[in-house]
């Protein structure tokens, strides 16, 4: 009897130890590197440890608007002017047609990059940044990024699936589409995937799903 | 050999009975409220049967009719009552005739209805917003809240033994062993709370879409309206333009499309193919008051609801 090898897939690793302060990260966490997008919608509880983690963090139009008025309220700081002046992005990308003028200026003044790409109508906002990011990660780094993304879901339900469709788009990227009740991800058909629950952060990991691409497959994995 | 025709109607969202289309007239509605947060409009789609609609609106205080401006700019302020009056009747006409809540739904009814019309009597209004069926698992449902509506009469089922099916499932099935209306009515399930929360529950819920193809379901958020587009017909779909629109958009959830068509768009579909990780339709905008779409695999279409 003929027998076919079949090679075995590559093992893909994930966590979510972002969800948890800085301090106590597992030594050996899959992605060692951050970076962080935000996206229009209301922020998550959980911003100021998005933050801490990313080394790079893009405001997507406006995104700018939400760091500006809501990451005081989770902080601990007396003033809203010295919450502003810490949480300054590197970047603003998009459309721009949903920044104020305040906050535009603001960040400008603070050194933060303005990219206008109102002139591209092709591409959502997400999809123009996760573009930046993807163009500026040499391949063999990708696998060590994880790209943390709030406010990609809920809201309008086109904007959420062409959200989600972002994620397949940059498969060779690992993108987490994060809200305050859930994370989503990606598993690529091309490896077998091992998923780390940080039982710590359970409050806010429900359940990791399935979406395989041209079947209708939906499975809680324990 | 083309394909038969299905026609899609919002009428239930107008704020005016006179534009509604024939057709529409022989629909008829159930709503089902799940556990999230109501709509600004989810009092607009409740409504008693139509012996007990005039008695309710007879007493329907004026004060409450400023609560409901908003919905219709325009409309309400500064109309002499009656007329008012008229135009609130015309849009609770083409409202809900059986009313579910899934659980946790009727905490948010109990809850949300008293929010979304704070200036009249709230003990009025628990009692004009009691569903007619609560059903699920009851594990989210205040006990309180289940006491409340089953002295009213609410018919209460509990289906705690089945953890096999999700709770809108189960009021869908529900739906269909107990159709509401006559027999040859056509008959829309509305849905609110299905979208925005946990994306496991929200992939669920688009779920029943796919398993009960065959029957009308509208799943309903304060942002937008999504329903299934079935493969077997080529599709109207009649936009209400001083509601919905005009963000707009056709998603292959589960299945690529090789082919599909459409007009009424501004970047229409001609014989394009759609899949997750290519052309995903979003962000379009409807240009005509009808949208026609033919595809060779179920969609999704969704378009967004104005504030």
């Amino acid at each position: 009897m003929l027998c076919r090898a079949v090679r075995p897939m590559d093992v893909m690793k994930h966590s979510s130890s972002f969800l948890l302060p800085k301090l106590n990260q597992p030594a050996n966490a899959p992605a060692k590197n951050h970076a962080l997008v935000v996206l229009n919608q209301h922020l998550p509880r959980f911003m100021p440890h998005l933050w801490a983690h990313a080394k790079l963090r893009i405001c997507a139009d406006g995104g700018a608007n939400r760091i500006f008025d809501e990451m005081f309220q989770m902080t601990n700081d007396q003033d809203q002017k010295i919450t502003r002046n810490k949480y300054i992005p590197e970047i603003i990308e998009g459309d721009m047609d949903s920044i104020r003028p305040e906050v535009k200026l603001f960040y400008s003044n603070q050194g933060s990059k303005i990219f206008d790409k109102s002139h591209n109508q092709e591409t959502t906002d997400l999809h123009k940044c996760i573009s930046r990011i993807h163009h500026h990660t040499p391949d063999n780094e990708k696998s060590d990024l994880s790209v943390l993304v709030t406010g990609a879901l809920g809201g309008r339900f086109d904007h959420e699936a062409a959200n989600i469709n972002v994620l397949y788009v940059f498969s060779d990227m690992r993108i987490v589409l994060l809200s305050d009740d859930c994370l989503i991800r990606l598993l690529p058909k091309t490896h077998r995937h091992e998923l780390y629950i940080e039982s710590s952060a359970k409050g806010h990991i429900v359940d990791f799903f399935l979406l395989v691409h041209h079947q209708q497959v939906l499975q809680p994995l324990a | 050999m083309a394909l038969p025709t299905m026609t899609h109607s919002s009428a239930f969202l107008l704020p005016t009975g006179s534009s509604t289309p024939a057709d529409a007239a022989a629909t008829t509605y159930a709503l089902i409220v799940l556990n999230q947060r109501l709509p600004r409009f989810a009092p607009l789609l409740w409504a008693r049967g139509d012996a007990s609609l005039s008695l309710s609106l007879s007493r329907f205080p004026t004060a409450s009719l400023p609560a409901l401006a908003p919905l219709f700019p325009g409309f309400l302020i500064g109309f002499p009552c009656f007329v008012s009056l008229t135009l609130v009747r015309a849009c609770l006409l083409g409202t809900a005739r059986l009313r579910l809540c899934a659980d946790g739904g009727a905490n948010r009814v109990f809850d949300g209805m008293l929010e979304l019309l704070p200036d009249e009597d709230p003990a009025e209004v628990r009692k004009r917003y009691k569903p007619d069926v609560i059903k699920g698992d009851m594990d989210s449902i205040r006990p309180e809240v289940m006491e409340y509506y089953s002295n009213l009469g609410a018919n209460i089922v509990d289906e705690s033994h089945d953890q096999d099916t999700t709770d809108l499932h189960k009021c869908v099935s529900f739906i269909t062993r107990n159709p509401p209306g006559p027999e040859n009515s056509n008959l829309c399930i509305l849905v609110l709370g299905a979208l925005g929360g946990r994306f496991d529950h929200e992939m669920g819920n688009i779920n029943v879409l796919y398993r009960f193809s065959e029957i009308r379901i509208i799943l309903l958020s304060d942002d937008s309206s999504i329903f299934l587009l079935p493969k077997t017909h080529t599709h109207k779909i009649r936009i209400e333009r001083l509601i919905e629109g005009p963000h707009c958009g056709l998603i292959p959830i589960g299945a690529p499309s090789t082919s599909t068509t459409t007009t009424g768009l501004r970047w229409n579909l001609d014989n394009t193919s759609m899949s997750y990780g290519g052309l995903v339709s979003t962000s379009n905008i409807v240009e005509e008051d009808e949208v026609t779409v033919t595809s060779d695999s179920d969609l999704i279409w969704t378009i967004s609801i104005q504030n």
